[in-house]
């Protein structure tokens, strides 16, 4: 491959790049309009869990307890005083933390996000641990079978 | 588990039982997790509003009265909510109406009210008429009172002192007995 | 009828007791033949797994039977049978509660281990046949004990009952309670076929390659009726539970999910294995975590410690799958950690730029995916044994950590179809991607252009793109060199695969990100409009049969054809389900649920309408992932063997291509 277009090659790369991320912030960071109503309240029911059902948000269940819940978040969303916050906090005062469909991330229920990262953090360690050793111990001499390999699963690749 | 066990895949050395010993601790404290999990674990009585105010209600009966909570203040108030086509709500009625007859009897009555919850009037009055019980029905039409005393599944009753603050919780059917002893306790706790 | 009700349940009783004792002795003589190299009992073993299979096939049709034939002296026929059901329902019937599942598992158990007997029937004087064939039996005495005796569907029922509730109501209202099940239990009771060879390969400690590539078609298979199972149970929620979503992240889901990960995972690390003959102990491990997980999942659903809308029966079972997924973890880890050492290979990966790094990466994602889920699911019984308190670990959480993970994987699986095994240059990546990576920014302007928003839905439509233009290079290169034969193989099958996915990730993205609903109060006469359909009410008709109680609200959507979203009331179980009425479209759905109160004979109904873009993508992902699956299986081009050489020019040669 020539050197001229390699360079070419990199610096379409790099217009692609910037594009790519140029319309990325345009269409992440868009204004959409006011949110409806209807919006606020199916953000808010799918953070709230049907009481008598485990484990399903408000805006799942068709449950008589998430029929009640769904419809005093239409009056408050309606009355327009509470933010979709507040909203949520008055059912936790009401029903406790059975309703709280997110787990708090304090005391012992912070592990539920924790310890998803500290797999990650674990995994990659040892990744990065084994690519090490791979690249102390790896063998340098590279024989006739090697090579048939390479060939073979490059072709296969393709 | 299957984190852990990359390394045993990679390692040149006796790695597999150090691992394995790892990962089967791991595994036995999950397996007394599980052990010690509690099927169908029962909805608890708690509630956040125990100790507080209780939630303003004002609402109509069903003889089109009006119906304000915090104008009972004076009286213990106990609130059952009622569906009738819910099963254990049908079972605890013959409680409720012994509990009620013997009441009306006391000094210092405590007042029973039935809250309708998603029901309609007729349904209601129907039940009423053919199962007993003289007590006012409230309405809930629109679920209000239900949701703001955090009310999951018919029947629930819940007990509001003299003073207007919530003490008592009780999911699933009550008893003539349950009543009373709570009842007496709470009397004796936070004066009748 | 009390006499032939009394045969059904006595023929029942006595054919699972057949299926005891086959499974039993099949194990006995698969095992003494393996350790003491006994040829003749080893020839035994496979009329064994005849009889097995034959006990089983018929004990399910004696409860087909008892179920057509309405035989209420059986206690499993008043649970789920009933006068009104229709044939279709009735037959699925079998399968919509705990004993009659079970039952249905120890069916295709015997199946699998009837043609695993089969196919191994000249291979018998292996030993490691034999082990393999003697854990098949044990797992199928376990389930053969299970459904005789705490999840027996032919005990007797109460006298004089002459009718029954039927099914729940969510298990009779839609044809896709036919096939979802069967398919699902063909995948998740498949994996015992993988695990068995696994944990034969153990206790032989063969180190060998051969068992493996001997069982890849196995998992393969199962993993595939397990993609199936799981899209089909997204399916029949979308179109029975009423709110709109494939996917609720419930326990029973995951439980079926979990399974599935660890399963794929293995079909690409296993690659590693057959290429470079490493990862021996891992690829074996996830095998074993496999299997573990569905008896995991069956446990901690059917227990009724995790409660869900899926799980339609509890019972006793609950300490049996516990004690036996113990079991399996204590003798998997025991014979890993006692043979892991062994079974070690030399072999080194030299850089993370390459096909092996990149399935490494793919493991470490779906390791961690795995966990995720896993963790959440049983996270609420964490909590509840240490502090005694009630949590809901819901939808929200497992979306914030798998939305990162799946659009990681994505970009993996952009990258990773162009790397070469061993090394790839920086410059030999660059030009291969270049093709992909412009489908990637394409997809992102598009849309951009027709209006999405949001961070996360466009990376996901951006390296859905990437990874489509990826996939869609190797097809077109194998196509283009093999013609019609570039399309089968495990690479191009996978390739079709991996367009089902990214398909799948799509449809996913923008039915959760973009969905609009709204609440429509609607009027006979008027017409209302939403999100630029048009909604007009015609009537709200009731029906009545023996066995519901239904109220349809007809619709016409954009002055077309009328759509009838329903309540119906199920009169022998008193409940009420919702049935929703979906208008499928290549670009959106458009979903309308009836709502509460309804009045038959009104003119108002009230309308809840969710417009799902893109919706219709799920399934035809689905059904590019079988058909990749199927692909797969097909044996892909021989390998001629190649001069070494040592040219270093054939990377540019590639290149070229």
């Amino acid at each position: 491959m020539s050197n001229a277009a390699s360079v070419k090659n990199k610096w379409t790369w790099l217009l692609l790049t910037l594009v790519a991320i140029a319309l990325l912030v345009f269409g992440g960071t868009r204004d959409t309009g006011p949110k409806t109503q209807s919006d606020r309240i199916d953000a808010i029911t799918k953070v709230i869990a049907c009481p008598t059902c485990q484990g399903e948000s408000v805006y799942v269940s068709r449950a008589s307890a998430a029929e009640s819940i769904r419809a005093e978040v239409a009056r408050q969303v309606a009355s327009g005083q509470k933010t979709d916050d507040e909203i949520v906090a008055f059912m936790e005062a009401r029903f406790g933390s059975r309703v709280l469909l997110v787990p708090r991330s304090t005391g012992l229920d912070a592990l539920v996000w924790v310890l998803p990262v500290f797999a990650l953090v674990c995994a990659l360690g040892t990744l990065v641990f084994a690519f090490r050793r791979w690249s102390v111990s790896g063998s340098s001499t590279v024989s006739d079978a090697d090579i048939e390999m390479v060939e073979q699963a490059l072709r296969d690749a393709e | 588990m299957s984190d852990v066990s990359t390394d045993s895949a990679v390692a040149r050395t006796r790695l597999a039982p150090v691992i394995a010993s790892i990962v089967g601790v791991v595994m036995l404290a999950f397996l007394w997790v599980l052990v010690s999990a509690d099927p169908n674990s029962s909805s608890e009585a708690d509630s956040p509003l125990l100790g507080q105010p209780a939630p303003a209600v004002s609402t109509t009966t069903l003889d089109g009265e009006n119906f304000v909570l915090s104008y009972r203040k004076g009286s213990w108030v106990i609130l059952n909510f009622f569906n009738s086509t819910c099963v254990p709500c049908i079972a605890e009625h013959p409680e409720l109406v012994a509990f009620a007859e013997r009441e009306s009897q006391a000094s210092n009555p405590a007042e029973l009210y039935t809250v309708i919850n998603d029901d309609s009037d007729d349904a209601v009055r129907a039940f009423f008429a053919e199962n007993g019980g003289d007590w006012q029905k409230v309405r809930d039409s629109d679920g209000s009172i239900s949701v703001a005393f955090g009310v999951a599944k018919v029947p629930e009753t819940w007990i509001v002192d003299p003073n207007g603050y919530v003490r008592l919780r009780v999911a699933g059917s009550i008893t003539t007995g349950l009543l009373d002893e709570q009842l007496g306790l709470l009397k004796a706790q936070f004066g009748s | 009828m009390f006499a032939a009700g009394g045969i059904n349940g006595a023929l029942g009783r006595a054919l699972l007791l057949i299926g005891i004792v086959g499974s039993l002795f099949g194990a006995i003589a698969a095992i003494t033949s393996a350790r003491q190299r006994d040829q003749a009992v080893a020839k035994l073993v496979p009329r064994f797994a005849l009889l097995v299979f034959g006990a089983s096939v018929g004990a399910f049709a004696v409860m087909e039977r008892a179920m057509i034939t309405r035989d209420y002296s059986l206690a499993y026929v008043q649970k789920v049978g009933s006068n009104s059901t229709p044939a279709l329902y009735n037959f699925a019937a079998v399968w919509s509660a705990l004993e009659g599942s079970i039952l249905m598992w120890v069916l295709i158990l015997a199946g699998y281990t009837l043609a695993v007997a089969y196919w191994l029937r000249k291979k018998m004087d292996d030993v490691l046949s034999r082990y393999a064939l003697g854990v098949m039996f044990i797992v199928s005495l376990f389930f053969f004990v299970l459904s005789f005796g705490p999840a027996n569907p032919f005990g007797s029922g109460e006298p004089g009952v002459f009718d029954g509730p039927g099914p729940n109501p969510l298990l009779q209202n839609h044809l896709l309670v036919m096939f979802h099940p069967p398919l699902l239990y063909l995948g998740y009771v498949g994996m015992t076929v993988p695990f068995a060879f696994a944990i034969a390969a153990l206790v032989t400690g063969r180190v060998g390659e051969g068992w493996l590539l001997a069982t890849r078609r196995w998992t393969l298979f199962a993993w595939g009726f397990l993609t199936l199972g799981i899209i089909l149970g997204s399916w029949w929620s979308y179109e029975v539970l009423g709110w709109s979503g494939v996917w609720a992240w419930d326990p029973v889901e995951n439980a079926s999910l979990l399974p599935w990960i660890t399963a794929t995972a293995y079909i690409h690390s296993v690659l590693v294995q057959e290429r470079r003959g490493m990862l021996r102990v891992w690829n074996l491990s996830l095998l074993v975590a496999t299997f573990s997980l569905t008896i995991l999942g069956t446990f901690l659903t059917r227990s009724g410690v995790l409660n869900s809308v899926h799980a339609f029966s509890e019972s006793p079972i609950g300490p049996w799958l516990l004690a036996f997924f113990a079991v399996i973890v204590v003798v998997s880890v025991g014979l890993i950690g006692w043979r892991g050492d062994r079974l070690h290979s030399p072999g080194s990966i030299d850089s993370p730029l390459s096909r092996e790094g990149a399935f490494l990466a793919n493991n470490v994602l779906f390791s961690v995916f795995a966990f995720v889920v896993l963790l959440g699911t049983v996270f609420p019984l964490v909590v509840e044994a240490l502090q005694d308190r009630t949590i809901i670990v819901g939808e929200p959480f497992f979306d914030r950590l798998t939305i990162p993970i799946g659009i990681t994987m994505l970009t993996i699986m952009a990258i990773a179809p162009v790397l070469p095994w061993r090394k790839a240059s920086q410059e030999l990546l660059l030009t291969r991607l270049f093709w992909p990576a412009w489908c990637g920014v394409l997809a992102l302007a598009g849309s951009v252009l027709v209006g999405a928003t949001g961070f996360a839905p466009l990376l996901t439509f951006a390296m859905g793109g990437f990874a489509a233009g990826s996939a869609l290079r190797q097809v077109v290169l194998a196509t283009r060199r093999q013609g019609l034969r570039g399309l089968v193989g495990r690479a191009n099958g996978g390739m079709i695969v991996h367009l089902g996915v990214i398909v799948i990730s799509v449809a996913l993205a923008a039915s959760n990100s973009f969905t609009h609903s709204q609440e429509l109060n609607l009027e006979v006469g008027k017409v209302a409009s939403f999100s630029g359909h048009t909604f007009e009410l015609v009537e709200v008709v009731e029906e009545k049969t023996e066995r519901v109680f239904s109220v349809k609200a007809r619709v016409i959507v954009d002055g077309g054809k009328a759509y009838a979203p329903a309540i119906a009331r199920y009169l022998k179980q008193g409940m009420t389900v919702g049935t929703p009425s979906v208008r499928t479209g290549l670009a959106s759905d458009v979903y309308l649920t009836l709502e509460p109160p309804v009045r038959p004979g009104s003119d108002t109904a009230r309308i809840k309408v969710f417009i799902k873009p893109l919706l219709l993508w799920l399934w035809i992902g689905g059904g590019l992932m079988a058909l990749g699956t199927v692909l797969a299986a097909f044996p892909g081009r021989r390998r001629k063997p190649t001069a070494p050489t040592s040219d270093d020019g054939i990377d540019d040669v590639l290149v070229m291509l």
